[in-house]
């Protein structure tokens, strides 16, 4: 779970990154990369496009360090954030670019989807929140809690996820609307 | 209605909020309940940050090697960009002193150069001595101007922003290769299907076309001094892919401007 010396370390090195640090900066990417490639990687869908995310991310990061302390968060959270942000404007800009040239699914929906056992989730740094989040995401049945996460990491409509996920519109819905609901009330048992 | 409350109703909007999925006039209208209670933001922040740890609890997955040398390299330029603005900004204040080394030392010369004229109304020998050292301070100096212009070879003559006066772009000139080194300082990236164009913009009389730049962050190109004499401004517009011939001047829009800076080319 939680792993406060872990936590201490990135913010000393997120603080040393503000100053200027570039071989601060490399030791936050070999503590933070794999996690943060995954979230690219969950938003993107793709190699080479999480890869270009991940680039984007980490510059951004050394740009922005010094705005760290003042959100409050716990550190992966934080860079999470970030590189979750990054990963939709990228998003964003090959949607502007492709226009309407119908998206494709994705070989991380197509698999995920396809099988019936929920996808893994780790709590090997979650900080207290995720575990709290975790916790409830569990109780949630593994469909319509992959539909619930994807709408979230990919920031997309009820429409936009029955046109990608082949699903109808209803379907989508219901399923957004019960997840909802049942992390609602088990995330107010932990507030 | 006052969605303070309706805790159960807030709850269920700051989560869908966070979510994603409420959309159009719904989400516009949270969002202006939000500026008026604190009530209403602090339930909206609440969700935030419990979907925003949903990043943590994805399983890790190694990136490949390349991308930290990338990013080593895009940081190397943007430190190295940095400096370049730096100097810059502290440019003028250099040449200054520059010009008063320069006009100190002439001065000196001067004085030399009558000294060394009374001694050779004085002895030979003496005009023998005063003509090395008259010859050795000639050097000296020729020396010192090397140097000067050497350092500044390369020198940013602009610094390009866009509308809301973000930096954008750097431009500097290489004398010695007559080259326009242009260097990417902000996030903006042309379409595919685009090319930018540096433009000269003279006192008067119609733009220049300086050429059409590369998608890379570092661009260079071929420019003399003299297409850059009596050019008080760079502007790059946005063009077709391969950019316009220089008579038809700019067709798309000027994203970047600024002043080319007062230095000697």
């Amino acid at each position: 779970m939680n792993d406060p010396i872990l936590d201490v370390r990135l913010i000393a090195l997120i603080d040393r990154v503000a100053q200027r640090d570039a071989a601060a900066l490399r030791q936050l990417y070999d503590a933070t990369s794999s996690k943060l490639y995954a979230v690219a990687m969950r938003v993107v869908g793709n190699t080479e496009h999480a890869e270009d995310v991940l680039q984007d991310a980490y510059l951004n990061i050394w740009r922005i360090a010094a705005d760290y302390r003042a959100s409050l968060s716990p550190p992966m959270a934080w860079l999470g954030v970030v590189v979750r942000s990054r990963a939709l404007d990228f998003l964003r800009k090959r949607k502007a670019e492709r226009a309407l040239g119908g998206i494709e699914m994705d070989d991380y929906m197509a698999d995920t989807l396809g099988s019936d056992s929920p996808g893994p989730m780790d709590t090997s740094i979650a900080s207290e929140q995720a575990w709290a989040l975790h916790e409830c995401l569990r109780k949630i049945e593994a469909k319509p809690r992959e539909v619930l996460t994807m709408a979230y990491f990919r920031d997309l409509s009820h429409g936009e996820l029955a046109t990608q996920l082949r699903l109808p519109l209803g379907t989508v819905k219901t399923w957004i609307r019960r997840s909802l609901e049942q992390l609602r009330s088990c995330m107010g048992q932990f507030a | 209605m006052h969605l303070d409350n309706h805790p159960e109703l807030l709850d269920r909007l700051a989560a869908s909020y966070a979510l994603g999925t409420l959309r159009g006039p719904a989400r516009r209208r949270l969002e202006s309940y939000a500026r008026q209670s604190a009530v209403v933001r602090t339930r909206m922040l609440l969700w935030q940050e419990r979907l925003g740890t949903m990043t943590e609890l994805v399983m890790p997955l190694a990136p490949s090697h390349n991308v930290w040398k990338r990013i080593e390299i895009a940081l190397d330029q943007e430190m190295q960009m940095q400096r370049l603005a730096s100097m810059a900004q502290s440019r003028e204040s250099l040449l200054q002193t520059n010009v008063s080394q320069i006009a100190q030392l002439a001065k000196w010369l001067n004085r030399w150069r009558m000294g060394a004229l009374a001694g050779a109304l004085a002895t030979v020998a003496a005009v023998g001595v005063g003509w090395q050292a008259y010859h050795n301070l000639d050097t000296q100096v020729a020396v010192l101007a090397q140097q000067i212009s050497a350092s500044q070879q390369t020198r940013v003559v602009a610094v390009l922003s866009d509308d809301k006066a973000q930096t954008a772009m750097l431009v500097s000139f290489n004398a010695a290769n007559n080259s326009l080194i242009l260097q990417r300082a902000g996030a903006y990236q042309e379409a595919a299907d685009k090319s930018l164009q540096l433009w000269a913009l003279p006192a008067s009389g119609a733009p220049q076309s300086l050429g059409v730049l590369g998608s890379a962050s570092v661009i260079n190109l071929k420019a003399s001094a003299e297409q850059l004499s009596n050019v008080p401004t760079l502007a790059i517009s946005l063009e077709p892919k391969g950019g316009v011939p220089s008579s038809t001047g700019p067709t798309g829009p000027v994203l970047f401007k600024g002043a080319v800076l007062p230095v000697q080319l």
